[in-house]
């Protein structure tokens, strides 16, 4: 397919994609909400910020059965935080990463915090780091001490399946009744001194 | 391709596919809720439902058994939420939804047992027993359609055939 | 009994296979209703040949990965046969470049020995719990499981048992959802490689 097909081709999906969002919307929001949000989602898409999340959070909302006005703000909040994500980890972060640091900024994780993360993650994607730290946010973690430790962990180069572990492992402590600091402390203590790669030296 | 022609934007076209599946399913939806009022809102709203997200029907050529679904899973909403009622209407030759009017009145009272004993069978239990005794299917579309294993519906139409006889046996000895 | 048990259910479905007739009124008043909602267009319908749905084949790779976030119990070969899917995937390839973003599939698993219908939903199915290819199957033991195609990348999702009541997977990620006041599940899909 040469590049004008290609480019072509591009223009067709990305209508075809914002065409099938509208009528989802369409199917499954009342008419004033549809326009409230259809007007958040053409602003974002002008703005280049993904415009999936907003539509999901949209059809969330409906598939919950909450009120027009409920979806319409939690549409227009969310428009915000992922605006706020993007300054924060730069305008070549990938729609995920973009998605995930919203998320966080929704859990309560500043927007300093985002920035110790992406910069301790260094070239590396920021979706898995940024995930850990909403869960543990989530699991009553002051964010602080998350953030701290999500920090020291992507320092200390460890990949996304070993701090998927780490997740899971905080999760099972916590279930036996370990405080969440504690464990996620614990753990992330481990996790560091055993040098879960080849590269840099464990964080102190 | 009816399905097709809806999506290509002819919403008339709908019509004809209201008219194809209504019977047959009006009839599960009334047995499998009790009552025409309610048979009648389930219908309604599987079929407007469909209609909404025909275009993730994934095959058009199933689109019966996809509507289908719908409707099970209507029936399954609105029985839960309405839970069970204690008088059921079960035969009425002047109402919307009605059997055929050709019963002579032994056999409507008979008809009214038996719709009165099935309203008494735990709802999982009747759904499975229309499925596969009135609906005829077979137990893995059973599966697909109620996302229910099939040693589990097996046992479900055991037991709703159980119960029914035990029920009907009642009736006969009284 | 004097009859023969199977008979005496053979009539009783005889009886409730009767037909039952709907008044004509019934169509126009579906029709009311399907004629206020939009119509389809043409791009709903190519819609469905473009996007390639649940199908992916992809080699087995290693057996587990990111399994505490993502509930990867099985990632392996699949093979099904879909005329559909074997009938869009030409057209996908014809008309759009081949970007769409490739899928895993994941497993989900909830123990609700209550339950009567499990379904995930999340941001990969339009937070639909009527979606077919979502709906869990019961295992026996109160265990529900599906094996669904989730896109790669981050997601939020959550089960909805028995149409009505929404339960975050307890064994994965916690999203707080302070915008409907509930509680998500997130997972990262990554690639196999």
């Amino acid at each position: 397919m040469n590049a004008l097909k290609r480019a072509l081709a591009g223009v067709l999906a990305a209508a075809a994609t914002a065409r099938a969002q509208d009528v989802r919307l369409a199917q499954r929001l009342d008419k004033p909400t549809y326009v409230a949000v259809n007007a958040i989602v053409d602003s974002a898409r002008v703005a280049k910020l993904p415009t999936a999340p907003l539509v999901d959070k949209a059809l969330e909302g409906a598939a919950k059965g909450s009120d027009g006005q409920k979806i319409v703000l939690a549409v227009h909040q969310l428009s915000v935080r992922m605006t706020s994500a993007r300054r924060v980890l730069g305008t070549s972060s990938s729609p995920d990463e973009i998605k995930a640091a919203a998320t966080a900024l929704d859990a309560g994780v500043s927007e300093r915090d985002l920035e110790r993360v992406k910069s301790a993650g260094g070239k590396r994607p920021v979706t898995m780091p940024l995930a850990v730290l909403t869960d543990l946010v989530g699991r009553q973690v002051p964010i602080a001490t998350a953030t701290t430790l999500v920090v020291q962990l992507s320092r200390s180069g460890v990949k996304d399946p070993d701090l998927a572990l780490f997740q899971r492992n905080v999760r099972a402590d916590i279930d036996r009744g370990a405080d969440p600091t504690v464990a996620a402390t614990t753990r992330a203590r481990g996790l560091v001194a055993r040098g879960s790669t080849s590269k840099t030296k464990p964080a102190q | 391709m009816i399905v097709e022609r809806v999506l290509r934007g002819n919403a008339e076209a709908f019509g004809s596919l209201v008219e194809r599946y209504r019977d047959r399913y009006a009839r599960y939806a009334l047995h499998m809720l009790g009552n025409r009022e309610d048979a009648e809102e389930a219908l309604q709203d599987a079929f407007t439902r469909a209609y909404r997200s025909l275009a993730r029907c994934d095959d058009p050529e199933r689109f019966g058994a996809w509507l289908f679904r719908i409707l099970v899973n209507r029936c399954r909403t609105l029985g839960a939420r309405r839970g069970r009622r204690a008088k059921t209407f079960v035969f009425d030759e002047t109402a919307l939804l009605s059997a055929s009017e050709d019963h002579p009145a032994e056999q409507g009272a008979w008809r009214e047992e038996i719709d009165r004993a099935l309203q008494r069978l735990r709802p999982e239990q009747r759904e499975a027993f229309l499925l596969k005794y009135v609906e005829e299917l077979g137990y893995d579309e059973m599966s697909r359609l109620t996302g229910v294993g099939v040693s589990a519906l097996k046992m479900r139409v055991m037991r709703a055939c159980d119960r029914l006889r035990e029920l009907l046996s009642e009736v006969h000895s009284a | 009994m004097r009859d023969d048990d199977n008979v005496k259910i053979r009539d009783v479905a005889r009886a409730l296979r009767e037909p039952v007739r709907v008044d004509a009124s019934f169509n126009e008043r579906v029709m009311r209703v399907v004629r206020e909602l939009p119509k389809h267009s043409h791009l709903s319908f190519w819609r469905r040949w473009a996007m390639p749905r649940t199908i992916t084949v992809r080699p087995l790779a290693a057996s587990l990965a990111a399994a505490s976030l993502v509930l990867f119990a099985l990632v392996g070969l699949w093979h099904v046969s879909d005329d559909l899917d074997r009938a869009a995937k030409p057209i996908a390839k014809a008309i759009f470049p081949p970007k769409v973003a490739p899928e895993q599939h994941v497993q989900f698993v909830l123990v609700a020995p209550d339950a009567k219908k499990v379904a995930v939903v999340g941001d990969f199915n339009g937070w639909d719990p009527s979606h077919l290819g979502y709906q869990a199957q019961h295992r026996g033991g109160g265990v529900w499981a599906v094996t669904a195609s989730v896109p790669i990348g981050h997601h939020r999702y959550s089960f909805v048992v028995d149409d009505s009541l929404w339960v975050a997977d307890p064994t994965a990620p916690r999203v707080v959802d302070n915008d409907f006041g509930t509680t998500n599940s997130a997972i990262v899909v990554e690639e196999q490689r």
